[in-house]
């Protein structure tokens, strides 16, 4: 991540009211209506007092919020997406970063494929991964089971961790490990109390970006996806083909809740600007 | 989130710095081994093995490219094939033509509220995708409130059918899209220096002109980039055309699904797989070859 700064409009020399700008002010403010009206339509849906949707709403409650309480699956399934998002990242993280130390700072052709490697999992359609896994997996012997989903989400997290981490490495001189290891540091010591604390960051924004993913994939979980071990998205979208009631409404909603503290947490540590200056 | 890669995938990574000769290095080439043995189990062989069974397995056991055969000729398959990239097509340049005017104001005239935009953009990003479908779903409905609007307006006399149409489809990808375009152009415009623009300005061509011959051309790398990502991204994704226009619109990822959950013809659910990588892959070698061309160039 350079640090080019997020605008140009300090550098803007005209003071006249400029109609292009306003002309594209206009245009703006229509497309992020555009952006959140989608999202604002379910998250007002979720308060209806109805048990259709339709509009004008009859009167407001919070029943949907009380109902996937109730309603098992969602429950369930909820734990098992947030218990597969952090165990997937934590995989990735495990395999990943050393790699990514590794391809940030060689210059061999070797290192040049294995970065195309790592971040390969990201241009792959997901259904076909999802399609394939299947097939190899139920040889294995993992068939459909919660190591089934976890192998198959930490791969697509790889490349998550992996950008982020490269790019804040590669904008580290290497002279803080140089300067550990002339100091008689183990590669280890090395590691543990110079390049780590350094790159926790990257590895921070990327598990999170991970996370957000691994708790929303839908095309790898409903190939390996039990009774017991669906996650979030499977369920929604069976109670969805079979009912078109406001409960997913309400956790979808809880659901945007969550991914949105987890990226004011992100901006808090990171800076949402920074994900724009690449 | 999908469907679909994440923001992450805007963050391209950059050069590494010059490197001193015989320096120390912490990472050695063993600390890579795990993550490619994992990738080569988990990733290549899957893959490679799907590949395989496209030719081998079912009908393609005595008959090698059968598969093949009844996707590329058979009147059926072959237009839902041309269909996956006439949608996957129509999208990218729709994204592209709504998401460059939206990246050219966040960069030069947005100032303080591109930290908002942002946000915005990002957030329904990190929106669960069925969220954003049921969200279209409510608005379009019959009782929605589209068509409570336009009734109350007068605009309409009877509620409109807009979730079994087409454009319904087209609607929810290019809301899931066009973050990514915004985002990509927004990065390479942001390299951009002002000054050519205002040179050619101060040299006598137009706006409009100074536009078209310094600026857009300068963006290109960004407006590849994002095209690919968008590409990819929804010649990939089934959810949407699962979830809106009753059907209308048929793709290849969406025929997998349905291979997969009704009919478990699985040679032929290899082979549509298999077209879908190769695709992504000549994508993916498209975009290498061109960040490479502009490493050069630099």
């Amino acid at each position: 991540m350079s640090s080019v700064p997020a605008t140009g409009a300090v550098r803007r020399p005209r003071r006249r009211v400029d109609l292009l700008a306003w002309a594209l002010g206009i245009f703006v403010l229509l497309f992020m209506i555009f952006l959140l009206l989608p999202i604002a339509a379910v998250v007002v849906v979720s308060f209806s007092s109805a048990s259709y949707i339709a509009f004008p709403m009859p009167g407001y409650s919070l029943q949907w919020y009380w109902r996937i309480l109730e309603y098992q699956p969602f429950v369930d399934a909820l734990i098992v997406s947030i218990k597969l998002a952090l165990s997937s990242a934590a995989c990735a993280i495990l395999l990943g970063v050393p790699a990514t130390l590794w391809v940030a700072r060689s210059r061999s052709r070797a290192a040049g494929m294995v970065g195309n490697l790592l971040l390969a999992p990201i241009s792959i359609p997901a259904i076909v991964l999802g399609f394939s896994l299947l097939y190899l997996l139920s040889a294995m012997g993992f068939g459909i089971s919660f190591t089934a989903l976890l192998i198959s989400h930490t791969v697509v997290s790889i490349p998550y961790i992996c950008r982020t981490v490269l790019a804040v490495y590669r904008a580290l001189p290497p002279d803080f490990e140089e300067a550990a290891a002339v100091l008689g540091a183990t590669r280890w010591q090395t590691f543990r109390y110079t390049t780590l604390p350094l790159i926790r960051p990257g590895i921070f924004a990327g598990s999170l970006f991970a996370v957000l993913i691994s708790l929303d994939n839908l095309p790898l979980s409903f190939f390996f996806g039990t009774a017991s071990t669906n996650t979030l998205p499977v369920v929604m979208l069976s109670y969805m083909q079979s009912q078109f009631d406001p409960s997913i409404a309400a956790i979808s909603t809880v659901q945007m809740l969550i991914a949105v503290g987890t990226l004011l947490v992100l901006n808090a540590v990171y800076g949402v600007d920074k994900l724009t200056a690449a | 989130m999908t469907d679909q890669a994440a923001p992450a995938t805007l963050m391209a990574p950059s050069n590494p710095p010059p490197m001193r000769r015989g320096k120390f290095r912490l990472a050695t080439p063993y600390w890579a081994l795990p993550v490619v043995a994992y990738l080569i189990l988990f990733l290549v062989v899957p893959l490679a093995s799907n590949a395989v069974r496209s030719v081998t397995l079912g009908a393609a056991a005595t008959d090698t490219w059968v598969y093949y055969e009844k996707l590329f000729f058979d009147p059926y398959y072959s237009r839902i094939f041309l269909e996956t990239f006439k949608v996957a097509i129509i999208v990218t340049v729709v994204t592209l033509i709504m998401g460059y005017p939206v990246a050219y104001f966040m960069v030069r005239y947005a100032g303080r509220w591109n930290t908002l935009i942002v946000f915005c953009m990002i957030a329904p990003l990190l929106t669960s995708i069925i969220m954003r479908t049921f969200g279209w779903r409510v608005l379009f409905a019959r009782r929605g409130l589209m068509n409570v609007w336009l009734t109350d307006l007068g605009i309409i006399s009877r509620p409109l059918a807009i979730l079994s149409e087409p454009i319904s489809v087209y609607m929810g990808l290019v809301h899931v899209m066009v973050p990514f375009m915004v985002l990509s152009i927004t990065a390479v415009l942001q390299g951009v220096d002002l000054r050519l623009e205002e040179s050619a300005r101060v040299l006598g061509a137009s706006r409009w002109r100074a536009f078209c011959n310094v600026t857009l051309p300068l963006t290109l790398d960004g407006i590849a980039t994002g095209c690919i990502l968008v590409f990819v991204i929804t010649n990939g994704s089934f959810l949407t055309m699962l979830l809106l226009g009753d059907g209308k619109v048929q793709t290849l990822s969406l025929l997998i699904y349905q291979q997969f959950n009704l009919t478990q013809d699985v040679g032929f659910a290899a082979t549509m797989g298999n077209v879908l990588l190769v695709t992504a892959m000549i994508c993916l070698f498209l975009q290498m070859r061109f960040v490479r061309r502009k490493g050069v160039k630099s």
